[in-house]
């Protein structure tokens, strides 16, 4: 398999100096293409400093990180915005869609800053939304629509520009239990349809849809685990568990 | 280009998602536009009607007089008759002499401005004839009693215009009575915002002024002032400083300052030199409300920054660069500038025409008046609030722009 994400002993520290605050301690992680992966950890893991870096929305202090073959760590902003357009699909806890904008504008943003003529963001927006079953909602404002629904928009703006990672931070955070699981099938349908799909939560439950689960404690990497496609949703929810309490009891 | 164009697209339906404020944010650039165009099409009209009205009177004409403390300085016949000879480009010279006296007719009794003047009147008279003709050369060298009278006049002593070949029997206040036969009437000056007849006003005659040695006995020949009237497109300027030194040199006073004039050209151009000052002053406050309503919209664009911080967020998460969302904000301010300054255009035109209306009602003399906007203005004017725009807009747009992705998504 070929290797997507390389990230090698990757440091980002608040405050450098005296009360310095490292959030992330010296993270080295390979994703392969095709994968489906979840980070965890407690809130102040690091986590999401990770996933931000992950996502090219902040630099690391140090270390380096390729991407899809480029070095991304001594990007410039407009660059790394360049990056995010191409190379990642962003799935937030907020749903971050555009108030005043419809479904289907929403979802054509990324491709407007892509320079996509007008023709082709047209068709590649409906198929998205089509894809997630919105093709009804499309002309919908966010405020007319259920939390499940604006998260099937925003991943269906995730999925517009077909970019190679999708990266998902906390997808289900703000959703009832019965949106949880449609969009948690939504992501492992789009991992069996080949894509690299990344998932950031606290939630073990969440966590095992993914095949690979990595846990994040005092911003260092403890665990990595393989899990593999042989396992159901349940099993590999029990065994993340039964680790999370050893790794617990070791810290 | 395509680009910039969603950029604009951009702007727009948030201007429309926000119509209310993003109209209170352009009353201030409407306003100051509005005003800026008022004032100077309001100017422009009132410098067309005094030029209009100072053309009709004086184009050409100047006026030369004997500046003089001790009295011994005239301007006589025979130096008219050496100007005309000498000095090229004069059309004409006359001599303006009055009286006062009465007349008595069926309508009452009238007193009387009797003026006059040489067979050159023609020239200078601005109205017009109604009817009749003017006194000729003949008559002026004869001293034969004939006259002009005005339309207003006329209907004033006799009741008609048609008065061509009556006699007006006049009674000076000093000197002998003259019997005058009309043989010329007037037209009245339309609107004019100088002088006009009115009821208590005395009757205005013109005659040759040869009339006057009959009355006083005694023949005119000093006079204090003259008018000279240029030939048009004649250098005045050069006309006026030939005749005050043949007169110097005749009369033996160089450099005294005796002989001295007034152009009327020099007045025109005085008069439209201050009203072309009190436009600009008064346009430059109006200007000055437009940088206050550019402040307006750099500030209502400091609060829309501040409140969609966490859509730029999101537009940078998903791949804006900072050129990006400097052109979304700035096509917003300079969107609702430029909407602003067009219906400050209209709004500015329509009000002049208003104003305009009203002096008009309010006084019959500026009844001429009509506002003008050149289109020299309109542009400046436009441009101004385009630029206003973009000035004002790009401290908020930059702000905008360099917002971190992360810092901006964190915020609610």
């Amino acid at each position: 398999m070929e290797t997507l994400i390389e990230v090698k002993n990757l440091m980002k520290i608040y405050n450098p100096g005296e009360n310095e605050v490292r959030a992330l301690n010296d993270v080295s992680l390979t994703i392969m293409r095709g994968e489906f992966v979840a980070i965890i950890g407690q809130s102040g893991s690091g986590k999401s400093t990770f996933m931000n870096m992950l996502g090219c929305l902040d630099v690391p202090t140090s270390g380096s990180y390729y991407l899809n073959g480029k070095d991304v760590a001594g990007l410039s902003d407009d660059e790394l915005s360049d990056i995010r357009n191409k190379e990642i699909g962003f799935i937030f806890q907020g749903f971050n869609l555009i108030p005043n904008l419809t479904a289907l504008e929403n979802v054509e943003l990324p491709l407007i800053y892509r320079n996509v003529p007008a023709a082709k963001r047209h068709e590649l927006s409906v198929a998205s939304l089509t894809r997630v079953g919105l093709e009804h909602r499309m002309d919908h404002k966010p405020s007319e629509m259920s939390g499940g629904q604006q998260q099937r928009v925003a991943i269906a703006r995730a999925l517009a520009a077909a970019p190679p990672v999708i990266l998902a931070d906390e997808p289900t955070g703000n959703l009832d239990s019965a949106s949880s699981k449609e969009i948690m099938q939504i992501l492992r349908e789009l991992y069996q349809e080949g894509r690299t799909v990344i998932l950031i939560t606290h939630d073990n439950k969440i966590a095992a849809s993914a095949k690979r689960v990595i846990r994040v404690i005092d911003g260092r990497i403890v665990s990595d685990t393989n899990y593999g496609d042989g396992k159901s949703i349940e099993e590999i929810a029990k065994q993340i568990e039964e680790e999370g309490d050893k790794e617990q009891a070791y810290v | 280009m395509s680009q910039f164009l969603e950029y604009l697209k951009m702007a727009v339906s948030n201007i429309k998602a926000n119509k209310v404020r993003s109209f209170l944010t352009m009353l201030g650039i409407i306003i100051g536009i509005a005003s800026v165009i008022l004032i100077m099409s309001l100017g422009n009209g009132m410098q067309a009607v005094i030029s209009g009205e100072l053309e009709g009177i004086a184009s050409g004409q100047i006026a030369l007089y004997t500046y003089d403390s001790t009295g011994t300085y005239y301007i006589t016949n025979d130096d008219i008759d050496a100007i005309v000879e000498e000095v090229d480009g004069i059309m004409a010279v006359n001599v303006y002499q009055g009286f006062e006296g009465s007349t008595v007719t069926r309508k009452g009794e009238f007193s009387v401005n009797g003026s006059g003047q040489m067979a050159s009147y023609q020239y200078f008279s601005n109205t017009g004839l109604l009817k009749g003709r003017y006194f000729n050369e003949k008559e002026y060298l004869a001293g034969t009693p004939v006259c002009l009278i005005g339309e207003a006049d006329a209907i004033r002593l006799f009741g008609s215009t048609d008065v061509i070949g009556m006699t007006i029997d006049m009674t000076p206040n000093w000197g002998n009575s003259v019997s005058f036969t009309i043989v010329g009437v007037e037209k009245e000056p339309e609107n004019s915002m100088f002088g006009g007849g009115y009821d208590n006003t005395p009757v205005s005659l013109y005659f040759p002024m040869t009339v006057l040695t009959q009355i006083y006995g005694w023949e005119m020949d000093d006079y204090y002032q003259i008018y000279l009237l240029a030939e048009k497109g004649a250098d005045t300027a050069s006309i006026t400083s030939q005749v005050v030194s043949l007169l110097e040199r005749r009369h033996q006073c160089f450099g005294e300052n005796i002989y001295q004039y007034e152009s009327f050209n020099d007045i025109m151009s005085n008069i439209n030199t201050v009203i072309n000052a009190v436009t600009m002053i008064i346009s430059l406050v109006a200007a000055i409300s437009l940088i206050v309503g550019g402040i307006g919209v750099m500030n209502i664009m400091l609060v829309s920054v501040t409140e969609r911080t966490r859509e730029i967020g999101i537009r940078k998460a998903l791949g804006a660069k900072t050129k990006s969302i400097m052109m979304q904000f700035l096509s917003e301010s300079a969107i609702i500038t430029m909407i602003g300054g067009l219906i400050g255009i209209l709004l500015g035109i329509g009000g002049a025409g208003l104003v305009a209306k009203i002096i008009a009602m309010a006084s019959p003399e500026f009844a001429s008046f009509r506002p003008s906007v050149d289109i020299a203005t309109v542009l400046l004017t436009t441009m101004f609030s385009s630029a206003i725009g973009l000035f004002f807009g790009i401290y908020p747009a930059k702000k905008a722009a360099k917002l971190s992705p992360i810092e901006a998504l964190r915020r609610n």
